[in-house]
């Protein structure tokens, strides 16, 4: 187990973050939602508790228990007035070392899981992101749906929760992040406690390939009814952290669309006001995670947005970032970073999120110094090399009759599918 | 918290007396600063109170714990000033807030503050409109002046007015026209509020929004944005002598203006139900619920946000466990009391599970409101609608943005920098009586507004769906 901590009087109250290095990507074909499932079975049942039982002791205490998963990880969250520290930790080691998994519990968690992914299907955000990972990563495990599928989640059963809770739920598998109102002595015998009922285990590595997705240009439109408004991400792979020039990337990708000011929101929005948001972001796993761009332009607007972006994307491949936009995008990340360890959540999560994802040794800590010395030169060969062209894809939420025919011409030789807006 | 008394918790009013008197000897009369004494913020944290010449207000907590600062200005106008054919004004005003200047190019304001590591950002509901700065530390100066110029200098002029519109139309689509949700909160306070200005969406109707000239903005800047209608929220590692003479010497400048008296409507009282119904492309039927609820300021909103918690608050609360967990007739289950300055909505939202109706939904829904208004709630639950309610609380003080917004919020609401704590105070003091009075008070069926969605999607049962259709696998 390794343990990070960060003491603040500031409040009294102690959140903890309790990692372990196996998520989703461990689930078995066809059986996709069994690793988040098992996170949440943590609070509907453990030894001396049943679900009931668990909700109010939590709520009682003034404490939050959650449990949830990423293709990556598993992490429990926790967080309670510190005086009533003791009674909530007594429980949470339960809910960590001794969940019962109770069958009828089981059957009640799946029902809802079933019932959320069809409700899901009100949201033309999640809808878009869906409709690109399943393209992107077709059957690599980025691709599947952590939360599963109505067909998956009926295939889990009791005995594929116990066995990968046995499996992953470890000592050597599991990470600690404490903060706030503790001592570092105090958060060295909470981790110790909270961990106590686990086995020793193993260490899991990341046994994923690197995603190779087919080439090419690909639109997929999400059909859906009455859409005055479109959902658009338009993205290929991106980075991680062990890339030579991951940092020139993550320059890269600010100048272009990690601001307000930056390249993209500034042709979308501020020219043109045809996107409320408009923004670039480069995902984040142990592999390459996804590069994407995000825009909602009106169904009209939508053909001439989704050109604009693909130019745009041209623009910078080929001539890259001015020696302005560097500067400023480098003093930016400078200047701001006093934001991303402002509280004692956010410093205890960036050596969390080293040890968990395996980022080289000093990420964050170097992270400034390395932002300060990356060159125009590496910026732009980076962009030049990666940044996405020819091989394409494109994910739209919009209502095929009116809107269909105008997204296919507005990019010539695209490979076009069509998918309902349903088929999750 | 004890760094934030060595800096000023411990500071004797004289030493802020004199801090200010020296400020003042070196500046006009029209720029001096008046020190309105300390505001207790819970525990070992204090919000300083100073008000300038122009009538500005200016709130100071100190806090050197990280080198940021938040520097928000709260004015205190929102949609509830609009009138109809001008709906949607505040909101489109707080998009243009971010452009031109007489000193500064479209543009600019962003440009400069993201160069020195700053966040902006802005919100308008019903009451108030504010704007968020977070800045490192050594930014305080930029942010102040900036925040300064397009609080006197704006420019408001086309082609900026004309492709703002389109990017709130654009907002709207997004929020409103295209989100079940959205629409339906949208139809439930119309309803709710047929007289009072509660009842026009703060984003605007679309064509209100589209319809929107230079010179509506030009008249709405003059009329409301003015140093008396704000006040300006510091929180963070700031000096306070420093900080003081920054905000007197760009602030300082602004000239105070006659805010018009409110022409407010009350609502009459509800006499009926009112029931809307509509279809809309979701996959399950909804259920969006409007009591009319006390007032932010009034003494049975604490206990009414008790008993939201008894109803709402977590898996163990009465409607979650019965409609999601015992039922399993619901997907989400949803509570919240408003915080208007005026009576505003207690706003339920139900979400049914599969093909329950929104009739079904309603059904169980009433049941358990029958049970609040015939017997006390039991003693456990109260203890644990308190604790839940005292961790939010606690969570929501983390940032110093979420400390900025606390303190502007029920300044500008409830005119108490600290009232927070009042509140959490008076959810202590919440008896099961109170708790039964308020739902007495609040939750009659009998003039309540209550919309219901019902799916125009194709059948929304996708179980058994062919994996081999999905589409590029």
């Amino acid at each position: 187990m390794k343990l990070f901590v960060e003491t603040s009087a500031k409040l009294p109250i102690v959140s903890i973050a309790i990692a372990f290095r196996s998520g989703s990507t461990f689930d078995p074909s066809g059986r996709e939602g069994l690793c988040r499932t098992t996170a949440r079975m943590l609070r509907r049942g453990c030894e001396g508790w049943n679900a009931d039982a668990i909700e109010a002791r939590i709520d009682t205490l003034g404490g939050e228990f959650g449990a949830d998963a990423s293709p990556g990880a598993t992490t429990a969250h926790a967080e309670v007035i510190s005086r009533r520290l003791e009674p909530f930790l007594e429980i949470c080691t339960n809910l960590i070392g001794a969940p019962t998994f109770p069958e009828d519990e089981l059957g009640r968690l799946l029902r809802e899981a079933k019932a959320e992914l069809i409700e899901a299907r009100d949201s033309d955000r999640t809808l878009a992101a869906r409709a690109f990972r399943r393209t992107l990563f077709d059957n690599h495990p980025y691709g599947r749906r952590v939360a599963g599928t109505l067909p998956s989640l009926e295939a889990i059963g009791r005995a594929d929760i116990e066995a990968f809770y046995k499996r992953h739920f470890t000592k050597e598998n599991a990470l600690v992040a404490i903060s706030g109102d503790v001592t570092e002595k105090g958060a060295q015998e909470i981790a110790e406690r909270l961990l106590s009922k686990l086995p020793e285990g193993e260490r899991f590595t990341d046994a994923v390939p690197e995603p190779s997705p087919k080439g090419g240009r690909r639109l997929v439109i999400v059909d859906k009814p009455e859409r005055t408004q479109t959902q658009m991400v338009i993205g290929w792979l991106g980075t991680h952290g062990h890339d030579a020039d991951h940092i020139a990337w993550l320059v890269g990708n600010t100048a272009f669309g990690g601001t307000f000011t930056s390249r993209l929101m500034q042709e979308v929005r501020a020219k043109r006001g045809w996107s409320y948001g408009a923004s670039s972001r480069v995902g984040f796993e142990r592999h390459r995670d996804a590069f994407t761009m995000w825009t909602a332009p009106s169904s009209t607007d939508a053909p001439a947005c989704m050109q604009l972006e693909v130019e745009l994307l041209q623009t910078l491949r080929q001539d890259g970032l001015t020696e302005e936009e560097l500067d400023f995008t480098k003093k930016y990340l400078a200047r701001s970073h006093a934001f991303e360890v402002d509280t004692p959540r956010k410093r205890v999560h960036q050596p969390l999120e080293e040890a968990l994802y395996d980022l080289p040794p000093g990420y964050h800590a170097k992270y400034l110094e390395r932002v300060a010395a990356v060159t125009r030169d590496e910026v732009n060969e980076g962009l030049r090399r990666r940044m996405p062209f020819d091989d394409l894809l494109v994910a739209v939420v919009a209502t095929n009759d009116d809107t269909g025919e105008a997204l296919s011409k507005a990019l010539p030789g695209v490979e076009v599918t069509v998918a309902p807006y349903d088929l999750e | 918290m004890t760094e934030v008394s060595a800096v000023v918790g411990a500071s004797p009013h004289a030493e802020i007396e004199a801090i200010v008197t020296k400020l003042n000897a070196s500046r006009p009369d029209a720029r001096h600063v008046r020190y309105e004494g300390p505001a207790p913020f819970g525990q070992g944290m204090i919000v300083q109170r100073f008000a300038l010449a122009n009538g500005l207000r200016v709130l100071i907590e100190v806090d050197p714990a990280a080198p940021v600062v938040c520097l928000q200005t709260w004015m205190r106008v929102g949609s509830r000033f609009e009138k109809t054919g001008k709906t949607g004004i505040s909101h489109l005003f707080e998009h243009l807030m971010f452009g031109e200047t007489e000193e500064s190019a479209h543009g600019a304001f962003d440009r400069m503050l993201e160069e020195a590591g700053g966040e902006t950002n802005a919100a308008t509901s019903l009451d108030w409109t504010y704007y968020h700065q977070n800045l490192p530390r050594e930014a305080l100066a930029l942010g102040l002046r900036l925040e300064a110029e397009r609080m006197g200098k704006l420019i408001l002029r086309e082609p900026q007015v004309a492709s703002e519109k389109e990017v709130v139309a654009n907002e709207r689509r997004q929020r409103v026209d295209d989100d079940v949700d959205g629409a339906v909160n949208e139809i439930l306070y119309r309803e709710a509020f047929r007289t009072h200005a509660y009842g026009i969406p703060t984003i605007g109707w679309m064509q209100d929004i589209l319809g929107f000239t230079p010179e509506d903005c030009v008249s709405f800047y003059r009329t409301y944005y003015a140093p008396n209608n704000a006040t300006l929220v510091l929180v963070g590692d700031v000096d306070l002598e420093a900080s003081l003479g920054l905000i007197a010497d760009h602030m300082g400048a602004l000239v105070a203006s006659d805010i018009p008296v409110e022409d407010v409507k009350p609502e009459p009282p509800q006499t009926e139900e009112r029931r809307i119904e509509v279809d809309k492309p979701s996959p399950t039927h909804r259920v969006a619920i409007g009591y009319k609820c006390p007032a932010l300021g009034d003494f049975d909103h604490a206990p009414l946000v008790v008993l939201n918690e008894i109803l709402f608050g977590g898996r163990s609360s009465r409607v979650h466990r019965r409609l999601l967990k015992e039922l399993e007739i619901a997907t989400e289950v949803r509570g919240w009391v408003g915080t208007g300055r005026d009576p505003s909505l207690y706003d339920i939202s139900l979400t049914a599970r599969d093909d329950v109706t929104g009739e079904a939904l309603l059904a169980a829904f009433d049941a358990e409101i029958a049970k609040v208004l015939a017997d006390p709630v039991q003693e456990a639950e109260l203890d644990r609608a308190k604790s839940r309610l005292e961790l939010g609380t606690l969570q929501s003080l983390e940032s110093v943005s979420g400390r900025a917004e606390t303190i502007g919020f029920y300044d500008t609401v409830l005119g108490e920098p600290g009232a927070l704590f009042t509140k959490l105070d008076a959810y202590r003091r919440v008896t099961r009586s109170d708790v039964l009075r308020v739902a007495r008070r609040c939750l009659v069926n009998d003039v309540r507004t209550l919309v219901l969605v019902r799916p125009t999607a194709d059948e929304p049962d996708g179980e058994g769906e062919d994996e081999g259709d999905e589409v590029a696998a």
